[in-house]
């Protein structure tokens, strides 16, 4: 038996090997080491991150459809030496009659139209990449989904299922702290913990809808989430053995939102909102679990100069039960936030000799919360193969409990090579 | 003998009388014929590029894409799909220009790494494209409307007859005060064009380096554009290059910036 599964399988490979010889490899090698600047952080290792990895990207489409996978190898070299593999991107994508696109398997996904900010993208995020400076593409984390785009005269309509909810990737502790507002400290110990996912069932998959429509010079978009808040922002009452204690968790939320986006006055101008509906706190009334939100987002950008390009962006983010909130905080003795939230940020992006060089800074500043955070890089493509980067990230915030505070002892510089091939 | 001469008399003089009636066709008129013989032959085209980019100390880059132009009127709009296969960091990358002569172009890039549709602000056509020294509007043409044209005088290049046409912009612009294009007597495209700032210096030369005839469409096939102050020169080459292949505007949207059309994108 085995024998003929052996023959059948050996069978398979030949009938597919001259579709694999036309299957596309390319990727990159790219060695990144980072440094924190601040000798009080209290994580386990001085570098932010030391790693190397290699990039693998194959490619191969026929008439029926297209596969494309991107696989990375790295070696961490931060803590104790690790090596790690993550499948990146493994998806199939095929059409189904004229107006119906599908995508299957892992993917990156984004939509929304903030410049790092984010109201009606619920995909996950990768702030462990995003902080210490790898590429703009670890930004965004995978997840298995399947996707469905629908043409029709109406719009495009979009549907994104994922069987699993996949959560936002944030510091842990080890190369990066943070601070815990419960145990009223910054965390570098890799004590972090494990948060555990939603119970991995139907009913507990993640939905994500838009739908999109071209008017005039104005790309318009609605779009409805269904799953859970993407950082474990709620904490759920357990009675341990060594008696009742909170422990963090997923709460549920339902997004409904709305965007804008297209030229004006010789630049691009979006704006976006989104309610945030706390599902696990419907009357504002839990202390341990968010209460439910309104977000708006502001942004303009356009050519200022000759290859110089800068963008502004006016965030707020409002409490719809500000009393209860404000009431229950003060119980706690926790952070009080104020009513509305206002985050503002500028990218600046300086094009030199002839585009190889690449200036670019990032700041976000809350008046509000009184924190902020920049990134700063400058990128040099030496070859069409070779590109040396080197950058920085600094936090800062007067209360540790704000969104940047938490962070503000992971002030970090970095240099990065990549070859591509 | 006597015949040979005879011969060569005719031809002097039916060249003269050519040359004498191109004269006299409006100036402007062929700067439309050229721009049109040049940025809209056929009704669309599918295109491998491969551009190559010499700096002052010989260093080379190279740019590999596809190119996709569809238009939706002779000398109106008209739109753009590019494919980037090379360098390796950009591969797979996509950018859509709408092409509006009345309005400010439409730009979209696509990042496939990040799935992220991005509008990019274009209101400089002057700006550099891909980092050579080709700008998006040489790429995608300058309306002969925007200057005045006339006649300075005929000349010859390679062996082809060419008129030497002045351009000055109606307003003030940035990419030249003055310019001077060879437009070849018999198919109307632009054999060289040279590009004087303000002070009257030359700034940057073009050349046609190369003319094939492709579905019986004659196209420059090879050109560059030398940058003189910066010592640096561009050059893209054409390939695999067919018209008329029925691409439709929709292919020119959101749904196939971020799903290449395989038909004509390997």
């Amino acid at each position: 038996m085995r024998k003929i599964i052996l023959i059948l399988l050996f069978a398979a490979v030949a009938s597919f090997s001259p579709a694999m010889a036309a299957v596309d490899l390319d990727g990159f090698m790219q060695t990144l080491f980072g440094g924190r600047l601040d000798e009080s952080n209290p994580t386990a290792s001085e570098y932010t991150v030391a790693e190397s990895r290699m990039q693998l990207r194959a490619e191969h489409f026929g008439d029926g459809g297209e596969f494309f996978g991107r696989l990375d190898f790295v070696y961490d070299g931060s803590l104790e030496p690790t090596y790690n593999w993550e499948l990146r991107e493994g998806y199939f994508k095929f059409r189904v009659g004229d107006d119906i696109d599908i995508k299957v398997g892992r993917q990156i996904l984004t939509w929304g139209t903030g410049d790092l900010l984010f109201i009606n993208d619920m995909f996950a995020k990768d702030y462990r990449s995003f902080f210490v400076g790898r590429d703009d593409q670890y930004l965004k984390a995978p997840q298995d989904a399947i996707r469905f785009e629908y043409y029709n005269p109406i719009g495009s309509w979009t549907l994104v299922w994922s069987p699993r909810f996949e959560p936002n990737r944030l510091p842990t502790g080890e190369n990066l702290s943070f601070y815990n507002p419960m145990a009223g400290m910054f965390i570098g110990t890799g004590m972090g913990g494990e948060v555990p996912l939603p119970e991995s069932k139907f009913e507990n998959s993640e939905i994500a809808l838009r739908l999109s429509r071209q008017v005039g010079n104005f790309n318009s978009s609605a779009y409805f989430y269904k799953g859970f808040y993407k950082n474990p922002t709620g904490m759920h009452a357990v009675d341990f053995p060594t008696g009742p204690d909170t422990i963090p968790y997923y709460p549920e939320l339902n997004v409904f939102g709305a965007s804008i986006r297209g030229m004006l006055m010789g630049g691009i101008l979006w704006l976006e909102g989104g309610y945030y509906d706390s599902h696990d706190d419907p009357d504002n009334d839990n202390p341990l679990v968010p209460n439910s939100s309104i977000k708006g987002l502001f942004g303009f950008e356009r050519q200022i100069a000759e290859n110089l390009t800068a963008n502004i962006q006016w965030q707020a983010d409002m409490l719809t039960d500000y009393e209860t909130y404000e009431m229950q905080q003060t119980m706690f003795g926790g952070y009080v936030r104020d009513e509305v939230n206002h985050l503002l940020t500028s990218r600046v992006t300086k094009l030199l000799n002839s585009e190889l060089i690449q200036l670019s800074g990032f700041l976000f500043y809350s008046p509000s919360e009184e924190d902020m955070y920049a990134r700063f890089s400058v990128t040099y493509n030496y070859t069409d193969e070779i590109t040396l980067t080197t950058g920085g990230n600094i936090f800062d915030g007067k209360n540790p409990a704000t969104d940047f505070g938490q962070f503000r002892l992971n002030d970090n510089i970095y240099a990065k090579m990549t070859y591509g091939f | 003998m006597k015949k040979l001469i005879a011969a060569f008399i005719v031809m002097l003089l039916a060249s003269f009388t050519l040359a004498g009636s191109l004269f006299a066709e409006d100036a402007a008129e062929i700067m439309k014929k050229s721009h049109l013989a040049y940025y809209y032959s056929a009704d669309d085209g599918v295109a491998e590029v491969k551009m190559t980019i010499v700096d002052k100390k010989g260093k080379e880059r190279i740019r590999e894409f596809t190119m996709l132009r569809l238009d939706e009127s002779d000398g109106g709009a008209q739109k753009y799909y590019t494919y980037f296969r090379k360098p390796s960091d950009v591969s797979r990358l996509t950018f859509m220009v709408h092409k509006n002569p009345d309005a400010t172009d439409a730009r979209w890039i696509y990042v496939p790494a990040i799935d992220l549709v991005k509008p990019i602000s274009a209101d400089d056509k002057n700006s550099s494209f891909v980092g050579s020294d080709f700008s998006y509007e040489d790429v995608s043409g300058r309306h002969w409307s925007e200057d005045t044209h006339s006649v300075v005088k005929d000349s010859t290049i390679d062996g082809a007859s060419v008129l030497v046409i002045k351009s000055i912009p109606l307003e003030p612009y940035k990419g030249f005060a003055r310019k001077l294009t060879f437009v070849d007597q018999t198919s109307y495209l632009p054999l060289r064009e040279e590009y004087y700032d303000k002070k009257d210096k030359l700034r940057r030369i073009f050349r046609a380096e190369k003319v094939e005839e492709i579905d019986g469409i004659l196209t420059v096939t090879a050109r560059s554009m030398q940058n003189v102050k910066k010592n640096r020169k561009s050059t893209i080459v054409f390939s695999s290059i067919s018209y008329n292949q029925g691409l439709t505007s929709d292919l020119f949207s959101e749904r196939y910036l971020k799903n290449p059309p395989r038909k004509f994108i390997k």
